[in-house]
């Protein structure tokens, strides 16, 4: 029924199955939209959150999304200016999973905070020593820059691209594209950075604080090497899940690898600064103002388990599996270490939004554990079903595997 | 075609550029930002000139000396009346919400003859032939202390010849019992908590909310010894400043008190009291520090210690709590030490037939209270003692609904503290005579009367108004209205004559036994003024400012130490039932190591059934599970000793 | 990362030997700066009924509470067992986390005498201020503000009610100050060196005991300059470095020792305590 519409060579399940395919998602979708639509009329107060935990499952959620978005900024990266050409075959998709990441980390921040109506008030009376204003900033500006970057991919619709008009202005952009890509990764990694600044900034509390250089603590630059970390091998994850899904290569399995030996560096760089921060942490900055390692970690919900996942089994180990060729080029374990990979990052973002604020400062006051209730779940949800629909949409209609063709029709059949 | 489009494109981009300069797209997020303020049930503030007014405020037991705060003549809040004795400055937590309490949709609009709204006419009518036809048989349970209001009440009882006026239990009755009952004194107990230099208070949570608790804190504040010592089951928020924390249990108080009088005598002090040889020979035998520490549990250094400590000081004073027999003690010990206790006299009566004050605190409303015509004067003993009363026609008033008001036949609204003529007259435990008046700040909001107004419209008690009885009051005392009304508390210091006393050997030596219930441990309540007292439930912006030690959600905290925790073999957070007296409560167990072993804590005043949501259903009501035993000696009825069984649930 | 210093700095000295708990400078907070009783229903908003009700007070980690009271526990058993009451209002930092993390600028310290501000029409409700101040003394407005029908007539003419989805704080009652200069200004007083007592905080002068004490730090007329300056005094977290202007004071070596952390024994092993 559509098929006029579908990628150049290529079969699409039917239609039928395809809206049966949307409606599921719709579901989920909708679910989550009424759960907005009762934060925005009741107000905050319908979620868990409350005076202790300010931050809790929405800022968790994302900021993991955006490291594991970071992808999309990162290849765009070694693609467009270091031109590291193998990569073409998988860019599209990290831009497209960027975009998702990013415009729903925006629609997310939309309901966290109190005041939507106020929210453009970050470029009205901007508060140049706050880093949640750079990541205002950033986040806003590379939001653009990945929309930028995906409206070429959406103008290459094998329809519109008839359009001599579309094709000419498609045409434009990619050539123009190394601008938006290094626009993107500047801004990307300042805004990575900022939200790693924004909890290392915090004086007040001792989980997160950490000193570091010139404006810019520690943290700052532990985000930005976690997000390029873990965002390649996140985008490998969901090529894969879509293979899984449509039962069809997308990427070849080479290009996959690549990702993951970029990740798997990144990675090891990040975890050898991680475990050293760590440790500065621990033994120096810790004492200093009265405090030992064991007092940051309480029950299960803030437990040391958290943290031994993070470095150890979810850190060093996917490192040296990504950067060890012969378990990378194993398609399991590479798979294996990408997850490793990102929930180590996701645990890295929960302890330092949730951790952080969850201590006890004041040595007469107690830990709280906070549980986030449905809404929050569901507004969540919401974000990733909207990531399943554009998802869904982009793979039917766009041409987003260039590989595609070859890997699945050409091969021998 | 690429033309048209291309127009299109061109308009679209030109369009949009345009509409930017525009005002639209600014102006647009102007009013976001204006209307993101101003919703319109966010209430607007009312501007003004600003005034403090003084008056009296009869919302905790004592009554607190205040200032109402007013913008362009409407109440908003009040401060403490730094003019007045009893404030200093500050006042209570309740009576701190005194104006939010005063406009809470819980106030009692008009008359109400058995749940019907009926007029003031209608209502005297009715009460007339009720009265005509009750005979003798009336009586008058009153929740206020301290008020000229008790003389119209207690008059208008006389001239229907009864004398069956009742005070809510306080430790007024207690301290009155031992010291004009049992000790043959005459006037009212009192404590220079200021001036001492050695504070025992045995039982007494005078910082918290014992007696004139503003007063007495006050009093601490300024003292310049710091030696305030408590004794009491509890580590209560009185014994989280004074210098020392001395566990006793309530019923072993008494003993405890008789066990320093040993020390103090032992140290040669004595009183030219007629019994005093046979109250030394008792004591001397029957509460030797051995003796006292085997049915107390308190270790005879202890008490050797306290006792140095008083016999130390130039003024010291031991301030009892509790139950009769204690109160006897706490005076006997202080006429040994001959240190800050005083003794008040009563100001003059305005009403001719009205009772004294001690004489309204004869009836002991625990034995129950039985009359064909009860009024009940902002009290609320269907919620602390509903056992305790019948009465075949109820006329209750009140200011705010309350389970009294819901049982009542007739309920009468009576003006808010703030809305009438109040006086406050030496309210029980300070240290000199003291007299303050408040006129009304603002009309009632509601169609509301002074009970004495109603009251005098019933009988010919020789006056019209309640504000003439306020009037013949400040006569007969001696002091200036203009004065009163203006802040300034009349203070009398005079002291009635104390030869005569004695010190009650004969029934101290039995009275002092320490007589527990059977129940598995012992029940200590206590309370808490952001709670509430027996007669006004919590205020509206108290509840954020009770802890989980009291309440958590809806249900109410119980204390215990862990080795009772552990004996019981209950935790934190366990829910536990006790039962004791004639009920059963529901509550989370504490664990609060400033509890005596044995001992659980329960706070007094929540689990209402009637009110507003700040009260009701918050808790339980622990007053279902003391027990009301008979002080055999004294013949009155106390709580003390009270012990309830908890089970796990 | 410096303290800042003005010529006027508001502060206080809480003396916790004092402080009995007893809760009235909450109740005196509350009442001066029209924060709402909290109630379930909220008559106005029908989709209420839809999701859960509002918090009442019962929810201590919902309410609005600028003052808050804790109770501090020495830790051991019966009989050696202590405690004490703690009042916490906002500290009013010297160095302030708040501050520099506000996207919007909708919090400074500035020269009204050092007190910490919160300009409540720009905040936007991120809550990136609570997340920073470990003396949690930043609360967020998560409902509307309602008055059960009729309380709304008696407000306070000193501070207007916030709409929800915004961060409070106490302002060490500012309107306070503002008519306290005023009134010197109008009898021909210098109004930068206000007399002790002429600006002071609700709670400061509904506190029974007088446990609080409100005055400028920096004028030796002042009591709390002396106070500050007692050698039973100590500020909440000194080592964090955020300044307080707060100050309390303890006999007690315990209660002393609570007020920051000490390596290990920081008094994390004393049993749950509550706030509120």
């Amino acid at each position: 029924m559509d098929s006029k519409l579908f990628p150049e060579g290529t079969q699409r399940c039917s239609f039928g199955q395809f809206l049966i395919w949307l409606a599921v998602i719709l579901g989920f979708f909708g679910w989550g939209l009424y759960a907005a639509v009762l934060v925005l009329y009741n107000g905050i107060g319908t979620t868990g959150l409350d005076n202790y935990f300010g931050f809790g499952a929405w800022i968790t959620f994302d900021l993991a999304v955006i490291a594991l978005g970071a992808g999309a900024f990162f290849t765009g990266l070694l693609k467009y200016i270091l031109k590291i050409k193998q990569l073409e075959k998988i860019i599209n998709l990290t831009v497209i999973v960027g975009f998702i990441c990013y415009s729903g980390a925006m629609l997310v921040l939309t309901l966290d905070i109190g005041q939507p109506g106020r929210a453009w008030f970050g470029y009205w009376h901007p508060n140049v020593h706050s880093m949640l204003t750079e990541v205002i900033f950033c986040i806003t500006c590379y939001c653009t820059v990945l929309i930028i970057e995906f409206v070429p991919l959406v103008l290459e619709q094998k329809q519109l691209n008839k359009i001599p008009f579309i094709h000419a202005l498609a045409h434009n952009m990619h050539i123009n594209m190394a601008l938006f890509a290094g626009l993107g990764a500047f801004l990307s990694t300042f805004h990575q950075g900022s939200l790693g600044g924004m909890y290392g900034v915090l004086i007040g509390r001792p989980y997160a604080f950490r000193e570091g250089f010139f404006i810019w603590p520690w943290t700052f630059f532990l985000f930005v090497l976690s997000a390029v970390g873990s965002g390649p091998v996140f985008t490998v994850l969901v090529a894969t899940f879509m293979e899984k899904l449509t039962g069809k290569k997308l990427v070849d399995f080479k290009t996959k690898a690549l990702m993951g030996k970029i990740a798997g560096s990144m990675l090891c760089v990040y975890m050898f600064f991680k475990i050293l921060d760590t440790w500065a942490w621990a033994t120096g900055y810790l004492p200093s103002v009265g405090l030992t390692f064991d007092q940051m970690f309480y029950g299960v919900a803030y437990g040391k388990w958290l943290m031994w996942a993070e470095l150890g089994l979810c850190g060093v180990v996917p490192a040296i599996m990504l950067v060890t060729p012969s378990i990378r080029n194993n398609p399991a374990l590479l798979y294996t270490a990408a997850l490793l990979d990102c929930f180590g990052i996701c645990i890295n973002r929960y302890v330092f939004t949730v951790q952080t604020i969850a201590f006890p400062a004041m040595p007469f006051d107690s830990w709280q554990v906070y549980y986030p209730n449905w809404v929050e779940y569901a507004s969540s949800i919401m974000i990733v079903a909207y990531g399943f629909l554009v998802l869904s949409l982009s793979y039917r209609y766009l041409p987003v595997f260039p590989l595609e063709t070859k890997l699945n029709y050409q091969s021998g059949e | 075609m690429s033309v048209a489009r291309r127009a299109f494109i061109q308009m679209s981009v030109g369009a949009t550029v345009g509409i930017l300069f525009t005002p639209t797209v600014w102006t647009a997020l102007d009013d976001v930002s204006i209307w993101t303020q101003n919703w319109p049930w966010i209430p607007t503030l009312k501007y003004g000139e600003t005034a403090s007014v003084p008056t009296v405020s009869k919302m905790c037991e004592s009554g607190c000396a205040v200032k109402v705060r007013t913008v362009a003549g409407t109440a908003f809040g009040t401060e403490g009346n730094v003019d007045n004795p009893l404030s200093g400055g500050g006042i209570c937590p309740l009576c701190a919400n005194g104006v939010q309490t005063m406009y809470s949709p819980n106030r009692i609009k008009a008359p109400m003859l058995a749940g019907k709204e009926i007029s003031w006419d209608e209502a005297r009518t009715v009460v007339a032939e009720k009265l005509a036809a009750a005979g003798s048989k009336v009586a008058v349970i009153s929740g206020d202390q301290t008020g000229t209001i008790n003389e119209v009440f207690s008059a208008l009882l006389a001239s229907k010849g009864s004398d069956a006026f009742y005070a809510m239990p306080c430790e007024m009755q207690a301290a009155d019992k031992a010291w004009t009952g049992l000790m043959g004194g005459s006037g009212q107990v009192g404590y220079d908590l200021e001036n001492a230099d050695a504070v025992l208070l045995a039982g007494a949570d005078a910082l918290e909310s014992w007696g004139p608790t503003v007063a007495n804190l006050k009093a601490f504040a300024a003292n310049k010894s710091g030696k305030f010592i408590f004794a009491g089951p509890v580590q209560t928020r009185t014994a989280a400043v004074t210098s020392k924390w001395v566990p006793v249990p309530t019923e072993g108080m008494a003993a405890f008190t008789l066990g320093i009088c040993y020390y103090v005598m032992q140290a040669g002090k004595s009183v030219p009291a007629a019994d005093f040889e046979q109250f030394k020979a008792m004591v001397m035998s029957g509460y030797t520090p051995a003796k006292v520490e085997a049915a107390t549990g308190v270790k005879a250094d202890v008490m050797a210690d306290v006792a140095k400590t008083l016999l130390a000081a130039n003024n010291p004073v031991v301030v009892p709590a509790g139950s009769v027999a204690g109160a006897a003690a706490a005076f006997a010990l202080n006429l040994l030490l001959g240190g800050a206790m005083t003794v008040l006299p009563e100001f003059g009566k305005a009403v001719d037939g009205a009772m004294s004050r001690s004489d309204m605190l004869q009836k002991d409303i625990l034995q129950g209270v039985d009359a064909d015509v009860l009024f009940i004067y902002e009290a609320n003993p269907m919620y602390a003692l509903p056992e305790q009363i019948k009465a075949g026609f109820t006329v209750a008033f009140d200011s705010l609904n309350t389970e009294t008001t819901a049982a009542a036949d007739l309920v009468l609204p009576t003006p808010h503290s703030f809305e009438r003529f109040e006086d406050l007259a030496s309210p029980y435990g300070v240290a000199a005579a003291s007299y303050s008046l408040g006129a009304p700040i603002s009309k009632p909001t509601v169609n509301a009367m002074s009970a004495g107004d109603f009251v005098l419209g019933l009988a010919d008690l020789g006056f019209e108004t309640f504000e003439e009885v306020v009037d013949a009051k400040v006569a007969a005392i001696g002091a200036d209205k203009d004065e009163l009304v203006g802040g300034a508390a009349y203070v009398l210091e005079e002291t009635p004559d104390m030869s005569g006393v004695t010190l009650a050997a004969s029934v101290l030596g039995k009275a002092a036994v320490p007589v527990k219930g059977t129940g598995a441990v012992a029940l200590a309540p206590y309370t808490l003024l952001n709670v509430g007292t027996a007669n006004q439930a919590t205020t509206p912006n108290a509840p954020c400012t009770i802890s989980n030690n009291q309440l958590i959600g809806d249900s109410m905290v119980v204390m215990m130490a862990s080795v009772t925790a552990k004996k019981l073999g209950v935790g934190v957070g366990s829910k536990v039932k006790l039962s004791g007296g004639s009920g059963d409560c529901e509550a989370l167990v504490q664990i609060y190591e400033g509890v005596l072993p044995g001992v659980v804590a329960a706070p007094l005043g929540m689990g209402h059934t009637v009110g507003d949501e700040f009260s009701k259903g918050k808790g339980d009501n622990v007053y279902k599970i003391l027990t009301v035993s008979s002080e055999a000696a004294t013949g009155t009825s106390t709580w003390a000793g009270s012990t309830v069984n908890v089970a796990k649930i | 990362m410096q303290t800042k210093e003005f010529k006027i700095k508001w502060g206080m000295v809480i003396d916790i030997d004092k402080c009995t708990g007893c809760g009235a400078c909450m109740v005196g907070c509350q009442v001066e700066n029209n924060i709402a009783p909290m109630t379930k229903k909220d008559p106005y908003n029908y989709v209420q009924a839809l999701t859960t009700d509002r918090d009442d007070a019962a929810n201590k980690l919902r309410t609005l509470t600028w003052l808050t009271v804790y109770e501090l526990s020495n830790g051991k058993t019966f009989p050696e067992h202590e405690v004490a009451y703690l009042p916490r209002p906002c500290m009013q930092c010297g160095n302030p986390a708040c501050v520099p993390v506000c996207p919007v600028i909708a919090t400074d310290k500035n020269e009204e005498g050092g007190i910490v501000s919160q300009i409540y029409p720009r905040c936007i409700g991120c809550r990136y201020c609570m997340a920073a101040c470990p003396y949690h003394a930043r609360y967020f407005n998560w409902w509307d503000p309602l008055w059960p029908e009729g309380m709304d007539k008696g407000l306070c003419p000193n501070a207007s009610p916030r709409p929800r989805g915004v961060v409070e704080k106490c302002s060490f009652c500012h309107s306070r100050y503002l008519k306290a200069k005023d009134k010197v200004r109008a009898e021909g007083g210098d109004p930068m060196n206000l007399p002790d007592g002429a600006y002071t905080t609700a709670c400061a002068d509904i506190c029974p005991t007088k446990a609080i004490t409100f005055g400028d730090l920096n004028n030796p007329e002042h009591k709390v300059h002396d106070l500050a300056k007692s050698k039973n005094a100590f500020r909440l977290l000194e080592k964090l470095g955020l300044a307080p202007q707060v100050y309390y004071m303890s006999e007690r070596e315990w209660v002393r020792k609570q007020g920051d952390n000490y390596n290990g024994n920081g008094g994390h092993g004393a049993p749950a305590t509550n706030h509120g």
